[in-house]
């Protein structure tokens, strides 16, 4: 156990915390304006991988034109799901319970229609990058420096764009208090679509690059539990809480798993309930009064 | 947590607030609010729209908990924040508290609300019938025995069941609204509304009631139905009686005596007829009476 | 079609039924959305099964003992949620339920009771369990915890929960120990899962953590919506459609659970209530107007509002 091994997971770790982070970070943004768990969020990720499977199997485009078709068709899908499935509740004004149940409903068909019309055996990429960098005495495979640079890079337009820009104006408002923002002519539907928008996109770059690095399965959608779990002890609804819960989980997760790999699953969700009794806030959320 | 009590309380004093203080942040909501409502009178608090009457009503109900300041009903502490002047300290110790609100709901206060808050879905009869379970006691395996027969510990469901249904049909009955039992709570006229409410929050047997403009919506007979009504009941039941209304000439009407608030800060208190003619209120409230009608 | 195909399905069907049922207080009174339930169901099997094999056990004290391990498994994580707003309570069961199926895929036992070898191997599991339950017995337990949970919720401890599903706030400000509402539909909830887990192991004769998945917990939340929320006639009605007509219809195969997923997002729009809306077979017209028929002489248990002067009469006070 030398620093080299210690800062070879390291990498494996953000790198994994990358992915989480692209998830949840679409999930963040939604409870945030909507205040209810998108548990479609899963679906939308593992289509997204499935669109570069058959992106690059089938299509055989390069590794670009793949990873830019995943973001699209997540997208795409992720306000498909809002127009149909949420948007008549919202317009209905129902309680977030009906949202919640409506999640699960689409993540239930999303996953089995899958199933259902190409088939439930996992399938693997084919490998892109198999080179690896030696940095000192360190290597560092292709793949994981690639993973690493495009979460970043997606992660950190997504911050410009809520920071700077006037949309990103519109949807902190609306995060803080919804029926305020609409009262001062903010478009209510143009934020949830751009929020939806760019979660799917986030999920289905964080699907082709679950993809890439396991396999491809109907059931990889469930991988976004963990991404809740980031979400939770970040602070739920913050995002820079998200972002750096992600990491840390992702890291921790690398780590207990070089130790045990069977424990690593089960060390994710004791981490929540341990979050929960210590901390429920998580590390950045803010503990509000309900207005009565 | 055991309740703290002054012994050397006003028993005729139901509820008082103690240099009451809440802010949120930078922004002071409600600030050195003192008041004491005796029993039996109708004490009116009003204001411009935001001067922190229902932040007010929150905190007595313990929704918010107290910045600075003590909350005491019937010689009890209910809530307690920071900063508490140390004179009035002798029987208690400086800590911050404040108790669940059903705690504090269960010892003899009930509310509504400024937007009506009913069991939506709920008919008009199961609204108030739930509001009676105070007076029922039977636990989950006397509930599950419905015969009237029996021992007596087993006979709880049915005797008790009984007078809450009783006591259910009295209540809105005397509201006026019986004919509706029947109906879903949500597809009451908005007028109903109210009087479900009120039946609800009489349904709990307090002996101070919360009213956060009850007369909002209403057209001025209809209002003054309701003030004669709350007064009624008042009678009653042997109520005191809070209430946050915005139409200037009922609140002069109906309460005893009035607390006005202005921004978050007292203004003024005393009898209505005292209220109309001090200028400080004139000035910040009434010279604007238009306005605060029109939000009303 | 044999009778013993049959009976499997009915043996299925009432123990979903338990879980259902249990799901329909937390989730259809109280208003308390579980994802982990499975994860009890789990507990319950587990349990039920080390107390029969492991212990030797009589089969009615093994599910007493499984429903009340979970029982205290919901109160632990009840303790923990309830107290924190939004949607930590539906992760906290999600990351439970799915936290108690991986600590039973690790979970290697060899234990040696009074002679006896009990073996659980991990995502094995454990094999050739008794196959104590029985259509009949299943059936009396069914209708036994169906009769209970009427009653119950006819009382003043159901109306409390539905009052918590309403308006928490205003429950609240009526006096109402919300905590301690959720806390009964809880505990009950993890009960019935936990019963209903130990009439699982005892009928298929094996167990398997994954037999325990997130899925499984999702389709009793789903025959819950689909028959109605807050109606133990539609939680009954869910499950029996739901649970048997899938297994007489095996050729639909894959596309049952994509019809499910379906089914759940038109009826979230198109009839939110679900099949029963809310309503008992007892608040039913036909139904009282059967009632009516048959009865005459006897006198109906519980007194509806609906008895006395008709609308209108009542002068206003």
């Amino acid at each position: 156990m030398d620093l080299q091994y210690y800062l070879q997971q390291l990498v494996n770790g953000i790198c994994l915390g990358g992915m989480y982070a692209l998830m949840s970070v679409g999930y963040s943004l939604v409870y945030s304006i909507m205040s209810f768990s998108n548990f479609a969020h899963g679906g939308v990720i593992m289509v997204g991988a499935y669109v570069g499977y058959f992106a690059l199997t089938a299509l055989n485009v390069p590794f670009w034109i793949a990873f830019l078709l995943c973001g699209v068709g997540s997208g795409i899908l992720a306000i498909i799901i809002e127009r149909l499935v949420y948007s008549p509740l919202r317009k209905r004004r129902a309680p977030s319970l009906y949202f919640i149940i409506s999640a699960m409903g689409a993540s239930i068909f999303l996953e089995n229609f899958v199933i259902a019309t190409i088939d439930g055996t996992p399938r693997n990429y084919p490998t892109l990058f198999s080179n690896s960098i030696t940095i000192g005495s360190i290597s560092l495979g292709v793949d994981s420096l690639l993973m690493i640079v495009v979460s970043a890079v997606s992660l950190l337009i997504l911050m410009f764009i809520i920071q700077k820009t006037k949309i990103g104006l519109a949807i902190r408002a609306c995060a803080y208090n919804e029926k305020a923002g609409t009262l001062m002519g903010i478009n209510s539907s143009l934020v949830i679509f751009v929020v939806f928008l760019m979660g799917g996109v986030l999920a289905g770059f964080a699907g082709m690059l679950y993809g890439m690095r396991f396999i491809v399965k109907p059931t990889i959608g469930q991988v976004t539990n963990k991404s809740f779990v980031a979400a939770v002890f970040g602070g739920l609804g913050s995002l820079p809480g998200a972002i750096i819960g992600s990491l840390l989980l992702g890291i921790m997760e690398i780590f207990v798993a070089s130790q045990n790999s069977m424990l690593r699953d089960l060390f994710v969700y004791a981490l929540l309930i341990l979050v929960l009794i210590i901390k429920p806030s998580g590390l950045m959320g803010k503990v509000v009064e309900d207005k009565a | 947590m055991k309740d703290i009590t002054f012994k050397h309380h006003d028993p005729d004093v139901v509820l008082s607030l103690w240099h009451a203080t809440k802010r949120f942040g930078g922004l002071t909501a409600v600030g050195d609010v003192s008041f004491r409502v005796r029993k039996g009178e109708i004490y009116a608090l009003i204001g411009p729209n935001g001067a922190g009457k229902t932040t007010i009503f929150n905190l007595i109900t313990g929704v918010y908990s107290l910045t600075e300041g003590r909350i005491l009903f019937n010689g009890t502490v209910i809530a307690q924040g920071e900063n508490i002047i140390k004179d009035d300290m002798r029987e208690t110790e400086v800590k911050p508290f404040k108790k669940k609100p059903y705690d504090i709901m269960s010892r003899g206060i009930a509310r509504t609300f400024q937007n009506i808050r009913l069991f939506k879905s709920e008919t008009v009869y199961n609204n108030v019938l739930t509001a009676c379970h105070a007076e029922a006691d039977y636990n989950i395996f006397q509930s599950l025995w419905r015969f009237k027969k029996g021992p007596k510990w087993l006979t709880k469901y049915a005797r008790q069941e009984e007078a809450l249904r009783q006591k259910t049909e009295e209540l809105l009955k005397i509201m006026g609204i019986w004919q509706y039992r029947d109906m879903v709570a949500v597809n009451l006229p908005y007028g109903q509304q109210r009087k479900l409410e009120i039946a609800r929050a009489l349904a709990t047997d307090p002996q101070l009631l919360l009213l956060d403009e009850p007369a909002a919506g209403m057209n001025p007979e209809e209002t003054m139905a309701l003030m004669q009504l709350i007064r009624e009941i008042r009678d009653r039941f042997d109520l005191t009686v809070l209430i946050i209304e915005h139409h200037m000439d009922l609140v002069m009407n109906v309460s005893d005596r009035i607390f006005v608030l202005n921004f978050g800060k007292p203004l003024a208190e005393g009898t209505p007829a005292e209220i109309q003619s001090n200028p400080d209120v004139i000035e910040a409230y009434l010279g604007k009476e238009e306005d605060a009608d029109g939000n009303a | 079609m044999s009778w013993y195909y049959i009976e499997g399905i009915l043996i299925q069907s009432c123990y979903t039924l338990l879980i259902v049922l249990g799901l329909s207080i937390l989730t259809g009174y109280t208003g308390m959305f579980s994802f982990g339930h499975a994860g009890f169901v789990c507990i319950g099997a587990y349990v039920s099964v080390l107390c029969t094999m492991g212990f030797g056990l009589p089969y009615w004290l093994a599910l007493l003992i499984a429903g009340l391990t979970a029982m205290v498994f919901g109160a632990g994580l009840g303790k923990i949620t309830l107290g924190l707003k939004g949607d930590y309570f539906c992760i906290a069961t999600l990351g439970v339920g799915e936290a108690i199926r991986l600590i039973f895929n690790n979970l290697n036992l060899n234990l040696n009771i009074g002679g006896k070898s009990f073996i659980l191997d991990g995502a094995k599991g454990i094999a050739s369990i008794p196959l104590h339950t029985t259509f009949p017995i299943a059936l009396v337990i069914v209708v036994f915890f169906l009769t209970a949970t009427a009653l119950l919720m006819k009382s003043k401890h159901g109306r409390n929960m539905l009052a918590v599903r309403e308006d928490e706030l205003a429950a609240q400000m009526c006096g109402i120990n919300t905590f301690r509402s959720k806390m009964l539909a809880m505990c009950m909830s993890a009960l019935y899962a936990g019963i209903a887990g130990g009439m699982l192991a005892h009928y298929f004769g094996y167990l398997q953590p994954k037999m325990f998945l997130m899925t499984k917990s999702t389709e009793y939340t789903i025959m819950v919506i689909f028959g109605g929320m807050g109606s133990i006639t539609g939680s009954v009605l869910g499950t029996v459609l739901l649970c048997a007509l899938p297994e007489l219809l095996r050729a639909v195969g894959d596309w049952r659970l994509v019809f499910y997923g379906l089914a759940v997002i038109v009826i979230m729009i198109v009839r939110p209530k679900g099949l029963m809306g809310g309503k008992e077979i007892t608040d039913l017209k036909w139904f009282k107007a059967i009632v009516r028929l048959f009865k005459g002489k006897k006198k109906e248990q519980q007194p509806p509002p609906d008895e006395g002067e008709k609308p209108g009469e009542e002068a206003q006070a």
